[in-house]
């Protein structure tokens, strides 16, 4: 009955998407983004910290992310239609099985975490003669298909005669007139009211929410970063890291708190769960992002692994280290046989996922999804 | 009917590529494309590609938006296609080409109209005060 449950929920995604009013088709769809490279950012003691865009931290961070394909590919609201049941040999369950666990991957694939633009001012041309010439402004894109949208020109002309170019909300809004992309607004939908978020927030709705966010804004804008942190603190008030995990968003959410140095949240939920190689990446990544802090110095110079690696951290660097520490003696004392094993390498994310087709910036074309 | 092929021009006699706007919308909302078409052809009719849109009500942001293939104008100016003279100004205000001289003199016109009439407002308000 279970084998037949999941294998239903596989045929259901892997059909075309269905046609529906609300945005979850265009959700869907356009909830997709590759990743790409962000740029380089030495500290000031000349060591190179991780940055999200490393293979490394995206091995980390797809491993604690988990692959629940009950969560993945649970229902999207579309038309109802019957399911589609089908009889199978047990090898042939495998294989579906199998592509379900790539289709799931590609699903999982993380949204960009990069840092916020800086707002546009470049003026072009300031004709004072041409003062007085009309009283609205004319905006003009360029509409050769070929440019991607970063790299496209769009020049105001205001009333008093100064040329210069858009800012980026302009930008936005016009690159949406004129390339319209599925889901998004011209005007950011209500939903995206600091009481609005709220209100899907009480309801444990931030998957809705953060996937929206991902369709309507760039992933540089200032209201995506917004949303975003919102939705992060609030989970991290509740300690609800479940609502998120096994989806696409469980690795930003990490990223963000191990940036903030608030894992101690986080690690209790996982040492609760009995998700010890997670709470093990965890520690990892940490020591990865802050390389210059206490606790990656000793764990660097003791060399540790396994459960000593939780010791120094919850020495070093949490709040809670009692709690930590304790979880750990039950570990040890129970005598069960915990597997450390190395990390395998998955095909996830590799440096050729990195590579981009278009543009100085390195910012991929989002119009080919 | 007169004769013509795409590409080659000799055999439409004496006709030539223009970049010029054709009207469309609907009554008392008037929206232009911006189109390269032989000059003979009616102004709404067939043309050859459309190279851009202009709206000259301003929207709820108080813009005017226009649109340029600036590729395909690049390339049909190339062909020795002539712009008419709002197609011009148009590009000329977008810094693609220079500045239109009658956009200049317009701006000028437009600015003496303004002063004259507000000279001329406060005179009547002067008299108003005087009576």
């Amino acid at each position: 009955m279970a084998a037949l449950r999941v294998a239903r929920g596989l045929f259901r995604s892997c059909r075309g998407v269905q046609s529906v009013d609300y945005d979850a088709r265009a959700v869907f769809l356009g909830a997709r983004r590759p990743v790409c490279t962000s740029s380089s950012d030495d500290s000031a003691d000349g060591v190179r910290k991780a940055q999200f865009a490393d293979a490394e931290v995206q091995e980390i961070l797809t491993r604690i992310t988990g692959l629940d394909l009950e969560r993945v590919f649970k229902p999207i609201k579309r038309e109802l239609k019957p399911p589609k049941y089908k009889l199978m040999t047990d090898a042939q369950l495998e294989e579906a099985v199998l592509r379900a666990r790539e289709q799931a991957g590609k699903l999982l694939k993380m949204p960009l975490v990069v840092p916020e633009r800086q707002p546009i001012d470049d003026v072009l041309a300031e004709d004072t003669i041409l003062e007085g010439m009309d009283t609205a402004k004319h905006v003009f894109t360029d509409i050769t298909f070929s440019t991607p949208h970063r790299e496209r020109f769009i020049v105001v002309r205001e009333p008093s005669g100064m040329l210069r170019k858009a800012t980026w909300e302009e930008r936005d809004r016009l690159i949406q007139v004129y390339f319209p992309k599925e889901g998004r607004k011209l005007t950011a939908p209500p939903i995206f009211n600091e009481e609005n978020l709220k209100v899907m927030f009480r309801q444990d709705r931030h998957e809705e929410v953060l996937n929206h966010c991902l369709v309507q804004f760039e992933p540089d804008s200032a209201d995506f970063k917004k949303v975003h942190t919102l939705a992060f603190e609030h989970l991290e008030q509740e300690a609800k890291y479940e609502v998120l995990r096994s989806t696409r968003f469980f690795g930003p959410l990490v990223w963000y708190l191990v940036t903030r140095r608030r894992v101690d949240g986080l690690l209790t939920d996982m040492l609760q769960r009995d998700r010890l190689q997670d709470a093990l990446s965890l520690v990892r990544l940490f020591n990865l992002v802050h390389p210059q802090s206490d606790c990656a110095l000793q764990a660097v110079q003791q060399q540790a692994t396994g459960l000593d690696l939780l010791k120094i951290f919850a020495d070093c660097e949490s709040q809670k280290s009692g709690f930590i520490k304790l979880a750990l003696q039950t570990y040890e004392h129970s005598g069960t046989d915990i597997v450390l094993t190395a990390p395998q390498s998955k095909p996830g994310i590799s440096a050729q996922h990195l590579q981009t087709t278009h543009g100085e910036l390195g910012i991929p074309d989002y119009r080919s999804f | 009917m007169v004769h013509l092929s795409s590409l080659l021009l000799k055999k439409y006699h004496g006709g030539h590529v223009v970049i010029r706007m054709a009207l469309g919308g609907a009554t008392n909302r008037p929206f232009y494309r911006i189109v390269a078409a032989y000059n003979k052809r009616s102004r709404d009719g067939k043309c050859i590609e459309q190279l851009g849109s202009y709206d000259p009500l301003p929207n709820i942001y108080n813009e005017k938006l226009v649109g340029f293939n600036y590729d395909r104008i690049k390339y049909w100016m190339g062909c020795g296609a002539h712009p008419t003279k709002p197609v011009a100004k148009l590009l000329g205000l977008a810094g693609f080409f220079p500045l239109h001289p009658m956009t200049v003199t317009e701006a000028e016109r437009r600015r003496k109209a303004a002063l004259t009439e507000s000279k001329a407002e406060s005179e009547d308000q002067e008299e108003q005060g005087a009576e």
